[in-house]
């Protein structure tokens, strides 16, 4: 299904356009549904059998797996479609956008004057990653259309077509089922400043405002498009958020200034490095008792080496080349690095409080599970999915 | 931003051959094949297309009202039956 946006900027696509992106919403799911499936069984019934005669043992890591599937016709199927299935999201975005550019232009002035703001920084270098590759397979990535409405539309819209109703109605549902997981594990907190990093066009920011309604909330992202439309989207949605261009790991804050740093699904699009600098960065301007948290796909030293394998897919194949580097760090590695005490660390997963309600998500805390990973579930979208979080408390 | 290994913007340890002459992925030992693929799902998403028009007008026409998702689930398992 394609989720209807909750905003005034949300497209009015015709009825050719529509049955396009139904179409492409529908096939995603039969890829990632009915052709997972038939990967895992050609890998438990082929592939694996047949490393294990030429080597005497079963594969060991993603890089094994990945190998030994190239070639099977599963793989190639499953592989060769999704990557045109990933085109065509953004493909069937991108033609409405352009028709309706003027019309979100004229949407977003009418909430110019509304609490919130977004500041830009003309002399920013865009890193490469970012800007010289299309990322998730998105024509001009985050940067098309400069300054414009133009790359936070077609991403908010084409994430609407890629969710397949299973990241929320108001594609918000990572940055709501943390934020509820927060909130009911740890009532006593209450975070007066909070920092999301690698926001895009805020769309998991606005859960932690709509949670914390004292908070004071930046959000922070190196493109700058995604962050004047991520403005114009959280005023229409009656949300403060102040929106700067920034890198997270070069932040213009002072020290202890924050009481949450948050992001989703970022770590992972940025280079082992810029990766370090950023939690140094964190931990830095968190305040002594605040938190660090992070969304973010699972690692891949609590996977299977298939389940490993079918998440790295993205690294070799989708443009996000620092996805494989990022799965094969350690979490509780990254925090205790940046200077975080190994005893505050926390992990665990949730399952979406979107599709499950808040009472899975009590559940999920009462469990008092240990956060062990869901080999087969957790970091995907599929049935009984969940998500996983970790971070560390800063002493 | 300089172009150091970490940097490189393909992830590390790539496997030779995933990717054909033009830098794209390649499945297929044929990279022909990976193209009639994308060819294919662009047809059928034209004849989805289609059948929703075809929908649109015999309910306009008085025919009973049609589940679009629960239509596109028997479409695209009747399409691509033969892959399974």
């Amino acid at each position: 299904m394609v989720v209807e946006l909750q905003h005034e900027m949300k497209p009015n696509p015709q009825a050719d356009e529509l049955a396009r992106q139904r179409f492409v919403s529908g096939i995603r799911g039969f890829i990632l549904g009915d052709l997972a499936n038939d990967l895992r069984e050609a890998y438990t019934k082929e592939v694996e059998p047949a490393f294990s005669r030429q080597h005497g043992r079963k594969p060991d890591t993603s890089n094994e797996v990945h190998a030994a599937m190239r070639g099977n016709m599963a793989f190639n199927v499953y592989s060769a479609m999704r990557v045109k299935a990933q085109k065509m999201v953004w493909a069937s975005t991108e033609g409405i956008v352009h028709r309706e550019l003027d019309r979100l232009n004229e949407e977003a002035a009418k909430v110019e004057g509304k609490p919130g703001s977004f500041t830009l920084n003309p002399d920013m270098e865009i890193p490469r990653n970012v800007d010289a590759i299309d990322v998730h397979l998105m024509p001009g990535s985050y940067t098309r259309g400069g300054t414009s409405l133009e790359s936070g539309a077609v991403y908010d819209q084409g994430l609407a077509v890629f969710s397949m109703g299973l990241m929320g109605e108001n594609l918000d549902d990572i940055g709501s089922t943390m934020a509820a997981y927060i909130s009911n594990k740890h009532p006593e907190f209450q975070p007066r400043r909070i920092l999301d990093t690698g926001c895009s066009i805020g769309h998991n920011t606005l859960p932690w405002k709509k949670s914390y309604p004292q908070a004071h909330v930046e959000a922070i992202d190196v493109a700058p498009g995604g962050l004047v439309y991520g403005s114009a989207r959280a005023k229409m949605q009656g949300q403060e958020v102040h929106f700067k261009q920034m890198s997270a790991d070069s932040l213009d804050y002072e020290d202890e200034s924050f009481d949450l740093v948050f992001s989703s699904m970022f770590l992972h699009e940025i280079s082992r490095k810029a990766r370090a600098k950023a939690f140094k960065e964190a931990h830095r301007v968190l305040k002594p008792g605040g938190l660090l948290l992070h969304m973010e796909l699972p690692p891949n030293d609590e996977m299977s080496p298939f389940d490993g394998f079918f998440l790295d897919w993205d690294s070799w194949y989708n443009e996000e080349p620092f996805y494989k580097g990022y799965r094969d760090e350690r979490p509780s590695d990254l925090c205790r690095d940046a200077g975080f005490e190994e005893a505050d660390f926390l992990q665990f997963t949730v399952p979406p409080v979107g599709l499950y309600g808040e009472e899975a998500v009590k559940q999920a805390i009462s469990d008092a599970s240990d956060g062990s990973v869901d080999s087969k579930n957790t970091g995907r979208l599929t049935d009984g999915m969940t998500w996983f979080g970790f971070g560390s408390w800063k002493r | 931003m300089p172009n150091t290994p970490d940097e490189q913007l393909k992830p590390d340890n790539t496997p030779g051959g995933i990717y054909g002459t033009d830098g794209k992925p390649q499945f297929f030992d044929d990279p022909a094949m990976d193209r009639v693929v994308a060819v294919l799902m662009e047809i059928t998403q034209t004849s989805w297309a289609q059948e929703e028009r075809i929908l649109a007008l015999e309910e306009a026409n008085g025919a009973e009202k049609v589940d679009r998702e629960e239509r596109l689930n028997e479409f695209i398992n009747r399409t691509f039956a033969p892959l399974r």
